[in-house]
Order: structure tokens, then C-alpha cells, then sequence
């Protein structure tokens, strides 16, 4: 709901299978029988090749069930309980973290289509990791064995702890490791993921209190003991807006939530006295302000000009609507000579209400005494 | 070299007729002593060229360096059939030239009976005395002195000598343009001489200056940040706006492109807005008769804009961007057409516009009906004298005509004739609007 609308194309999860059946049939007809075997022959090294390209890459634990697990004395295996695959929650944030990395990643051409799957290698990660911070890693591009795959998310997840200041003694803090992300563990890639998105300020909104539920299998006594702990992915809400240095606002919000509030309501009677000239009134400046409708008529009160409604949606009906809509009336603040506000236009529709505040505060600032 | 005086100086009707249809040509410059292509028809006779060009609306009363007007060249050298034409085109009878001289000098002078009898038939003073004082019944020779003095009495005229009056500082003459006027498309920002800021709007600062000994208006764009493309989308525009061929148009003589600066040139109108005459303490009432002709003078251009087969780049019809000549005619100002990158999501004067213009792309609605639904506004502003909305904001005039509903009121002391073509012309559906080529006989009905 609240992710932009990805830049790469969804994944297509029915491939061509059935394409190249009929294609064999028609083969089939047409042949003789010599040239038919030979095109089998072919068919059959190719599927090999196809086969042999992906298999060697694959951990040999991911196919092995559960029975042939041995697990030694005091041993611990966890594992993501399956009925929490289908908690709503849980798959609204994978498929928002799974959007976030495949609008990064989408001018090289990566899709992601599945969390655990597709990031245990090491290579989007790496991906991901040089695209965000625009450092290049010293790691071979490609690599097939398990040994340099681990080589290789050892040096990103390195990196990664580096940036966001995981090291020495807060290195216990971190929730994943070169073991975990390989073998495909969910809790550690959601982890990693959800850090990584909040230390770049992604313009996305995680949903709040996301919890998986954990089942930890415990070898004791050459008995199989487990309990099931709630591990918890992501937290209450809070800011995602742009970092910069900070300000009257950051400290009001840590340290005067009382004084918040008078502003608010002064910034609220500032904007509905212009408002009100168009017979719209706002009452809640957290939620009213997200679809910038409000917003760019703000400006053509403040500023005496008239908005062309084709130039933006009066209604806006989805996100990208939105983020249209505080797109144009930050192009109209820009215009008139204010400067370009420091918020993003996704965090203003993620109603992070600081950068609301800051936008308003601006033109507040500017505009207390026109009438 | 061939040029257009060469040609309305041979008469060369079809050259002259193909120099016409191209818009970036003047037909009111003058040649190096003054002459426009007017002054050189009527001088040599060349009678379908003068009716071309008088068609098409070439100054009547343009002088040269002599002051002469095209008048005093026919009458001069006696083409009585030019002379008639002229005459009833509005042309200034009695106007005199440098000697002090009126047509009618001439004609006598000349010895150009049947022109002399005309003149006088018209209204021409027949003891009105030059700089010599000499009156032109003085300059004729013989018998028909006694005849037109005969006729001057029979129309009621007192023939004491009226004395030269010099009358050349009242600036009522109009001089041809310079020629040079039109053949500079880039200009160099250098060459430009600004003296005054006449004002600050969202889209720019407007300057007074001098260029090449032109009084001329110089409005200096505000982009944020001018970017090369913007700079390219710039030339590629504004020839567009150099549409010198019709008298009620008012051209862009020429731009500088000179990043960060774009810079859009016309001339000067001592009068300044339509807007301005009407609602900001002008020095001339507008009248009944006047506000029809200024109607009559914008509808003209907006049936000419809407004949070109060019697309003209965003033209809002309102009333601040018609400027007023010095002779009181309307022209539309075509530097206050807007750039594709001017004013994006903005606009300043929704007052005029159509509902379907406030809320539906260009491309998506019948500009030309919705030039129509404003120049009814126009109408109704210069039968009223008051400003559209006037107690609203834009946003409030916007957001009440595109939801809300909101209309004009016509008052009921404007006439019904008037009345009833504004709610023609501001019809909801854009479909029954009419254009303003059927509007123009409506009008001029009216005017008589």
C-alpha cells in the first residue's frame, strides 16, 4: 500500500514451460524420426547445461529435510514457524523490503523475487551495498562454490556492520551473520534488510510490529527440546525522513512533546485561515497533509496564483498520486523562491509528520502575516 | 536589391502579396527616408497594392522623414482613385507635413482639380496657411482657384486665414518603424539600453530601455535555474512570437538567449495594458465607442491567430496582456505569451479563463473556444469597466468557477445587444461558442 511504485517489472512467476512443450510437439510433427532423436539429444544437453549452471551454487542443506538433521549435544537449529509465513504483516513487509531492493537495483537489471532465495549468495547484497553507499567492494563479480560465496558476504556483511557502526564491542548487536544469511535464514535477512533500509532512509514505510514467531530446536540430554521465541522485526514507528542536521524540530520532538503540540495547533490555525478561503479546513496536521492536495493549494493562496487542476490530483487515489501531488507543490515552493525543502516528497505522503512540520514551519515562517 | 519598397514602388502585386503572407514581416517599416510600402504605392499609383495593403492594415497616417502621410504622396502626384480610398480609410485630411503643408497644398498646387474638389467635399480647410503662410487656394493657378474657392464656401467653410500652428511636437504623428526593426531575431544583450524597471511579475522583470534608437520594452524571464534545454526550448519558441503582419498584433521584435538571462524584446506602448486604460486611472475615459473598437481591434487579432496554421504557444486572452498603441488601437502582446517552461502549474489570471481551460490540459480542450469564453470576459470587463472577480483571490476565482459554479453577473444598464452576445460568447459548451470570424460582423454592426 505504501510503497512507490517499483521501477523494475514485476516478476512473471509462470515461465515459458509451456511455450517450449508445444514447440517440441510441433518439432515432433514435422521431423523425421533421425532428426527428431537429434533434437531430443540437443534439448536434453541443454536442459543438462540449464541444470548444471544453477546447481553447483545451491548450499546442499536447503533440500535436505529435516529428518537427516543431526544435531549434536546441546546443538541449537532455529526455524521461522511456518504459520507465520502467512501473517499479513510479515508478508507486507517482505514485499516491501523485496519493492525497495528492486527500484535500487533496477538499473542493473537485478529482480528479486524472493527474500531467502535470492540474497544468500552474497551477490545482491553486494549489489545493494555498492549502489547504497556508492563504495565499490573489493569481491570477485561472480562466484559459484559455497566457499567463495561465504568469502564473499563475509567481506559485504563486513562492510555492512562498518556503516552502521556495528563494530567492537556492539558487534553482538548484530542479528545476522555469514552463516545465517547463507543457509537462508528469514529472521536474519528481514533483519539486515530492515536496518539497512532504516540507516538509508528508504523512501518507504515499514509496517510497525512486525513479529515472527521462532522455533528454536534444542538438542539436551540426547533429547529434541524446542521453544518458540517472538523475534521482533521491526518496532514502533519511527522517523524515516531525510537526515540532516538537526534542528529546532528534532529537539522539540525528543525533548518538548508538550510544545509540539502548541505548534501544531498554531500551524493549524495558519493554515486553515488561508484554507478557509476555499471552504477546506484542516483539523489533524499528522494525516491531512500527506496527499499534498492541501498542500499545493496552500501555495496558490499564499502566493496568488491559481493551480490548473490537470496539474495535479484533486483526489489522488494511490501513492504515486501522492507523491505527484507534494512533488508539485514542492516545485511550487522552489519556483517562488523559497528553498527546496529538505524533506522528501515520499516522506511527507509516509506521514512522517517531523518533515510535515518542517515544510509547514517553512511557509509558516515566511507567509504569519499575509491575509 | 529586391526588396518589398522596390516592388509596391513597380508595382509588382503578386511579390508584394507573397512579402505579406509571411508573418514575420512589417508592412508598416519604413525605407531609409521614412517611406513605408504604403507611401510608395500611393505615390506611384499603384492602386491594388495600396487596396492590399490598407486590407491588411497598414497605417493610414504613417509618416516619412517629411511627414508627409501617403495622402499628401497621392495627392502630389494626382491618383485620385488613391486618394479616394485613403479618404475612406480614416486618413487624416488636414494633416500637415514638414512646409506646413496639407494634401490639399498640393492637389492645388498641382493643379489636380477633381482631388482638390474631393478633399475640400471631405472636410479639407481650404485657408489653412503653411509655414510661408500660404494658403492652398494661394498655390493654384487660374480658373480653378475661383472653383474650389466657391466650393470651400458652399461646405460652409469661413476661409480667413487660418496661421500655421507647429503642431509636430504634440507626438501625434506616427512614423514608419524602422525597417531594421524586423530583421533581428537574436539580439545581442550588449546592444540592449535599459533605463527603467517598469515591473516585477512572476514572470519577470519588465524593463524600459533602448535598442538601436527604439524605445522599446525588454522583460527579462524568471527562470529558476536556466538550463541548456531551456535555453534551446527558448529558440525554438519565440520566432513563433514575431508575427509582425497584422496591426493588432503586437510582435516580438526579438529576444536575447544569453543564459542565465532570456531576454524578450518588443515596443514600447506608451499607454501600457488594456487593463491598465481601463481600471487604473487612465488618462482617457474609455467610452462606448471606444471600448467597441478596442473589441473590434482584439477580435481582429484573435481571428488572425486562429487563421495561422502554426500552433502559437500559450497566449492567455485577458486584458493585462493587450497593450494599447499610441493611436488607441488594441494589439495583442505576444511577449506576453507563455514558454513551455514559463509558469508551469501556475496561472495568475484564472479570472478569464474557461472552467474547461482551469481543469483540462491544452491538449485536451478547444483553445480556440476557450479564447472566445475569455474574450467574452474581455467584453464584459470593458462594458462594465470593472476587473472579473475583483473581490477574489486566483486560487478562490479558480477553485469557485471550477466546483462552485461561479459566474459573472451581467448588470442589466449594459445594453442588450451586448448582453446578449458576452452569454454567446461565454456559452458552458465550448461546442456552441462561436469563433471570431463570426463575430467580427457582430461587432462592427454594432460600432455603427
Amino acid at each position: 500500500m505504501t510503497s512507490p511504485r517499483s521501477k523494475s517489472p514485476k516478476p512473471q512467476n509462470s515461465f515459458r514451460k509451456e511455450d517450449s512443450k508445444d514447440e517440441t510437439t510441433f518439432w515432433d510433427k514435422i521431423g523425421t524420426l533421425g532428426r527428431k532423436k537429434r533434437i531430443k539429444e540437443v534439448q536434453e544437453v541443454q536442459e543438462e547445461g540449464k541444470y548444471a549452471i544453477d546447481s553447483p551454487g545451491n548450499p546442499a542443506m536447503a533440500d535436505v529435510p529435516p529428518e537427516e538433521y543431526t544435531l549434536e549435544e546441546n546443538e541449537e537449529r532455529t526455524m521461522v514457524e511456518p504459520k507465520s509465513y502467512s501473517d499479513p504483516k510479515l508478508l507486507e513487509l517482505m514485499s516491501i523490503l523485496i519493492d525497495w531492493v528492486n527500484d535500487v537495483l533496477a538499473d542493473h537489471r537485478i529482480i528479486v523475487q524472493n527474500l531467502e532465495q535470492d540474497l544468500y549468495d552474497g551477490q545482491v547484497l553486494q549489489k545493494l551495498y555498492e549502489k547504497l553507499t556508492h563504495e565499490k567492494l573489493d569481491v570477485p563479480e561472480v562466484t559459484q562454490s559455497e566457499e567463495g560465496q561465504k568469502q564473499k558476504l563475509y567481506v559485504v556483511l563486513g562492510s555492512v556492520n562498518n556503516i552502521l557502526g556495528l563494530t567492537g564491542n556492539r558487534l553482538s548487536q548484530q542479528k545476522w551473520s555469514v552463516e545465517s544469511v547463507h543457509s537462508k535464514n528469514l529472521v536474519a535477512i528481514l533483519h539486515l534488510l530492515v536496518s539497512l533500509a532504516r540507516h538509508f532512509r528508504a523512501p518507504i514505510r515499514l509496517p510497525e510490529n512486525v513479529t515472527v514467531n521462532v522455533v528454536i530446536v534444542q538438542k539436551r540430554d540426547g533429547l529434541l527440546k524446542n521453544r518458540t521465541v517472538i523475534e521482533e522485526i521491526t518496532s514502533r514507528y519511527d522517523d524515516l525522513g531525510m537526515r540532516c542536521e538537526r534542528d529546532a524540530f528534532d529537539t522539540l520532538f525528543d525533548h518538548a512533546p508538550d510544545k509540539l503540540e502548541v505548534v501544531k495547533k498554531s500551524l493549524v490555525t495558519f493554515v486553515n485561515k488561508h484554507l478557509n478561503k476555499i471552504n477546506m479546513e484542516v483539523q489533524d496536521l499528522d494525516t491531512q497533509f500527506h496527499d499534498g492536495v492541501y498542500l499545493t493549494l496552500l501555495m496558490g493562496l499564499l502566493e496568488g496564483f491559481f493551480v490548473p487542476l490537470y496539474s495535479f490530483n484533486l483526489s489522488p487515489q494511490n501513492f504515486e498520486q501522492k507523491v505527484h501531488n507534494v512533488n508539485v507543490a514542492f516545485d511550487l515552493m522552489q519556483e517562488i523562491g523559497l528553498a527546496a525543502p529538505k524533506a522528501r516528497p515520499e516522506d511527507i505522503v509516509n506521514l512522517d509528520l517531523k518533515s510535515t512540520l518542517r515544510v509547514l514551519y517553512n511557509l509558516f515562517t515566511k507567509y504569519k502575516n499575509v491575509y | 536589391m529586391e526588396d518589398i519598397f522596390q516592388w509596391c514602388r513597380e508595382g509588382v502585386a503578386m511579390q508584394v502579396r507573397v512579402w505579406l503572407d509571411d508573418t514575420e514581416h512589417d508592412m508598416n517599416q519604413g525605407d531609409d527616408h521614412g517611406f513605408s510600402p504604403l507611401h510608395w504605392a500611393a505615390k506611384e499609383g499603384h492602386l491594388k497594392i495600396v487596396e492590399m495593403l490598407v486590407q491588411r492594415g497598414a497605417r493610414i497616417n504613417s509618416t516619412n522623414r517629411g511627414d508627409d502621410t501617403p495622402l499628401h504622396l497621392a495627392a502630389a502626384h494626382g491618383h485620385h482613385d488613391i486618394v479616394h480610398l485613403l479618404l475612406k480609410n480614416r486618413a487624416d485630411i488636414n494633416f500637415t507635413n514638414e512646409h506646413g503643408n496639407t494634401p490639399l497644398h498640393y492637389a492645388c498646387f498641382w493643379g489636380y482639380e477633381a482631388i482638390a474638389e474631393e478633399l475640400i467635399e471631405n472636410g479639407a480647410l481650404a485657408a489653412l496657411a503653411n509655414k510661408d503662410g500660404d494658403t492652398p487656394l494661394d498655390k493654384g493657378k487660374g480658373l480653378i482657384v475661383k472653383h474650389l474657392k466657391d466650393l470651400a464656401l458652399q461646405s460652409g467653410q469661413d476661409l480667413t486665414k487660418i496661421n500655421f500652428k507647429d503642431q509636430s511636437w504634440l507626438g501625434l504623428k506616427t512614423r514608419s518603424r524602422d525597417a531594421t526593426l524586423s530583421r533581428h531575431k537574436g539580439i545581442n544583450l550588449s546592444d540592449l539600453y535599459l533605463h527603467t524597471k517598469m515591473a516585477t511579475s512572476p514572470s519577470g522583470e519588465t524593463w524600459r530601455g533602448h535598442w538601436q534608437k527604439n524605445d522599446i520594452v525588454a522583460k527579462v524571464l524568471a527562470v529558476r535555474q536556466c538550463s541548456p534545454r531551456i535555453s534551446r526550448d527558448f529558440n525554438e519558441e519565440f520566432p513563433k512570437l514575431r508575427i509582425f503582419s497584422h496591426p493588432n498584433v503586437l510582435p516580438v521584435i526579438g529576444c536575447c538567449n544569453s543564459p542565465p538571462n532570456l531576454v524578450v524584446i518588443s515596443q514600447y506602448m506608451p499607454w501600457g495594458s488594456l487593463f491598465t486604460l481601463l481600471h487604473e486611472g487612465a488618462r482617457v475615459t474609455v467610452d462606448t465607442a471606444l471600448a467597441l473598437r478596442l473589441a473590434v481591434d482584439v477580435a481582429r487579432a484573435m481571428a488572425f491567430l486562429h487563421s495561422l496554421e502554426r500552433i502559437i504557444p500559450q497566449f492567455h486572452l485577458n486584458s493585462h496582456h493587450i497593450m494599447i498603441d499610441e493611436d488607441l488601437t488594441a494589439r495583442i502582446n505576444m511577449a506576453d505569451a507563455k514558454f513551455s517552461f514559463q509558469e508551469k502549474g501556475r496561472i495568475y489570471y484564472p479570472g478569464w479563463m474557461s472552467p474547461e481551460a482551469l481543469q483540462k490540459k491544452r491538449s485536451d480542450t478547444n483553445s480556440e473556444a476557450c479564447d472566445m469564453w475569455s474574450f467574452a470576459v474581455l467584453l464584459w470587463e470593458l462594458a462594465t469597466r470593472d476587473v472579473p472577480f475583483a473581490n477574489f483571490s486566483p486560487m478562490e476565482i479558480g477553485m469557485k468557477v471550477v466546483l462552485e459554479g461561479l459566474r459573472l453577473t451581467i448588470p442589466s444598464n449594459i445594453s442588450p445587444h451586448l448582453t446578449k452576445l458576452i452569454k454567446i460568447c461565454m456559452n458552458e459548451d465550448s461546442g456552441k461558442r462561436p469563433t471570431f470570424d463570426m463575430v467580427l460582423p457582430i461587432l462592427d454592426k454594432m460600432k455603427r
